[in-house]
């Protein structure tokens, strides 16, 4: 980056956009470099005058992204004003006014390394390939796939609800169903068979009772971002599928 | 010594999608000592190291995981059809550094390390699942609480946390850097 920004300095004198630091701390960090300083011992008055610089010549300033710079160039301009303030004893290391920037700024460099550091990482392990690159059980976006709305959903579910009314059935015992169980019965039914037939499914209950408590149990699973409904075009069935990254078990 | 066990870790590795862990490998061979499995588990990465072969073991995350080496990396891109793998922004990875060194952190203390505001880069660490929620802190307004995860790990191809320089050793690169 160093030399990106020494290039466009030389190419149109001292036009060096804010844009090219991640923020005051980077700002300040390159100049500490540029001016070949001490961090420990940084010349507050140097450092000051160079960074307004940078800021100064700008007409407007961008209130929601150089707000931050603002904000360290009165802190600069403060420091500078409490070492100029006459004592009667040197400064001690302690109250150093210029302590709480150097740890600052120290600690960010620190993280400046390591953000290298994981970049050079990063890069290396772009280039290898596990097999968790392939398993992808869900189906591309690029297959012009419909996420279906509470609506669609709703209204399936009620025709099938009709459709079950009608078959007149005759419930003798009542059976306990619990969401919980439910939910996992449902991933559980998804893991083997990765997706399945949202209607299909709801019909193949046995009351119902289960078949109510299927429907909000599919609904708590979209909305906890576990499963996924798809429709592949309109009009036609709705499948649920397991998400990739979906937690094994439901806990409640 | 059981005389196929780097041939059954190989099977092992070879069917698991996530780096196999220890835990894992000792649940299927029971009555083989961790020691044994250790030794054969790195004999055969050393052996898939030595050549002759496109896919290495990698120990990440704490686990095994089979993978291509490098070199072939232009050719697997074509039969994925994948121009290339997105990268994080420097923000991103300044912002994971920051939950590296300080987690558990908050949102407030990475913008104060930082000097910068992070909630973004934070949205898109947490949607990348390279950071996770792990809780609120006792502080006023009770803010959440953040950790890198296991995928983390295995994105940078680290092994654990302590594959990070520690403290001590940044700051003999920070003195070397300034000196």
């Amino acid at each position: 980056m160093l030399e990106e920004i020494e290039q466009a300095e030389a190419h149109d004198g001292y036009q060096v956009k804010l844009e090219v630091f991640e923020g005051p701390l980077d700002l300040l960090l390159f100049l500490i470099k540029k001016k070949k300083i001490d961090i420990h011992d940084i010349p507050i008055a140097v450092i000051t005058r160079e960074y307004l610089e940078y800021l100064g010549d700008k007409e407007r300033i961008n209130l929601d992204r150089e707000a931050e710079f603002l904000l360290m160039a009165a802190l600069l301009i403060y420091i500078k004003s409490q070492m100029l303030l006459p004592r009667e004893q040197p400064i001690e290391p302690d109250i150093d006014p210029r302590k709480e920037l150097v740890d600052h700024l120290v600690d960010y460099q620190k993280i400046k390394a390591v953000s290298a550091l994981l970049r050079e990482k990063e890069d290396e392990q772009s280039q290898i390939w596990k097999r968790s690159a392939l398993t992808a059980p869900l189906p591309e976006a690029d297959l012009d796939l419909i996420e279906v709305s509470l609506f669609d959903l709703a209204e399936s579910f009620f025709t099938m609800m009709k459709r079950k009314q009608a078959e007149k059935q005759q419930v003798i015992k009542g059976k306990e169903i619990s969401i919980a169980a439910k939910m996992n019965e449902i991933i559980g039914v998804l893991k083997e068979r990765t997706f399945l037939d949202f209607l299909e499914y709801l019909g193949g209950q046995e009351t119902l009772e289960e078949a109510l408590v299927a429907f909000f149990c599919l609904l708590e699973l979209i909305k906890a971002r576990i499963v996924i409904a798809i429709q592949e075009r309109l009009f036609q069935t709705i499948k649920v599928w397991l998400r990739r990254d979906a937690p094994m078990k439901v806990n409640s | 010594m059981m005389d196929n066990l780097k041939e059954i870790l190989e099977a092992l590795i070879f069917i698991s999608v996530e780096p196999l862990t220890m835990e894992k490998m000792k649940e299927v061979l029971q009555d083989i000592p961790e020691a044994e499995i250790h030794q054969a588990a790195e004999d055969l990465a050393a052996r898939y190291a030595s050549g002759g072969c496109a896919i290495r073991i990698l120990q990440t995350a704490g686990g095994y995981v089979f993978s291509t080496k490098p070199e072939y990396d232009p050719y697997v891109r074509r039969l994925l059809q994948i121009e290339r793998k997105k990268k994080l922004s420097v923000q991103a990875l300044e912002t994971l550094s920051a939950v590296a060194y300080h987690q558990p952190v908050t949102l407030a203390e990475i913008s104060a390390i930082r000097s910068v505001d992070s909630t973004y880069a934070l949205h898109t660490l947490l949607e990348n699942k390279l950071i996770k929620i792990v809780g609120r802190k006792e502080a006023p307004g009770r803010p959440l609480v953040y950790r890198t995860t296991e995928k983390f790990l295995t994105y940078f191809g680290l092994n654990s946390i302590e594959d990070l320089p520690s403290e001590e050793e940044l700051k003999k690169l920070m003195e070397e850097e300034n000196a």
